[in-house]
């Protein structure tokens, strides 16, 4: 089952999606607007971009100390957390238990994302990934 | 919080990000130069985080993010969940997000 429908058919989360590195698309499926959705997939790229920045700093203070390459992030909300693995996103309720099983599905569904994250988004555009990213 | 499961590190900062305190699990390839720059970080992620939280809130009309109750980056091995001036790594395998979030909460 695709991640997207495995992460809706779970009571509890708002809204899950896909977002590309370079440019406009997205999908998505849940409780948001075409244009939220857009906004959302805009937050999620900017955010992934920057963790991955971070992490390069680490590790140039501390080679393999096992941030890289980060898989995602999360922000908790009083009442909504957003988690993005990969180039997924989910909007999801605080319940109990709800947030350590969405990490575990995306985690588990998405795979350890491969060194070189950007190449690898963009790739899944077709895109050259020899071009340079930034 | 270094009871949390797969608990790696434990740290408190300052509101500039710098590193206060820390407790490292023996054996981590973590050092408190590390610890000093995810403090840093966290600090900026919980800004970012809040400023986009609050944009989100007036844009769309959806509540329910502030206030923030953490961010958490999610590395290789490792995660990082900070909230307030507290932060806690722990080993993705053993990790319990929501204990985390929960241990870093302020009193």
């Amino acid at each position: 089952m695709h991640i997207v429908k495995q992460l809706m058919a779970i009571p509890g989360v708002i809204a899950a999606g896909e977002y590309a590195y370079r440019g406009d698309r997205f999908s998505y499926e849940g409780a948001l607007t075409e244009e939220f959705a857009r906004m959302a997939s805009i937050v999620c790229r900017a955010n992934t971009l920057s963790v991955n920045m971070q992490a390069e700093i680490f590790e140039s203070f501390a080679e393999n100390c096992g941030c890289r390459p980060v898989q995602g992030w999360i922000v908790r909300g009083s009442q909504i957390t957003v988690c993005a693995v990969g180039n997924y996103f989910s909007f999801i309720e605080n319940r109990d238990e709800l947030l350590n099983d969405v990490m575990t599905i995306m985690r588990a569904k998405v795979g350890d994302v491969q060194d070189d994250l950007l190449a690898s988004l963009y790739a899944r555009l077709g895109g050259d990934t020899k071009e340079a990213l930034y | 919080m270094m009871e949390l499961p797969g608990a790696l590190a434990a740290f408190t900062y300052n509101d500039r990000g710098a590193l206060q305190s820390h407790v490292l699990r023996e054996g981590t390839e973590l050092t408190p130069q590390v610890l000093d720059l995810l403090a840093r970080s966290c600090v900026a992620n919980l800004a970012i985080a809040s400023m986009e939280a609050s944009g989100w809130e007036a844009l769309t009309g959806q509540g329910g993010f502030q206030p923030l109750k953490g961010i958490s980056v999610v590395g290789l091995e490792w995660s990082v969940v900070a909230n307030g001036n507290r932060g806690v790594v722990v080993k993705n395998r053993d990790a319990d997000y929501e204990a985390a979030f929960n241990a870093v909460q302020t009193a």
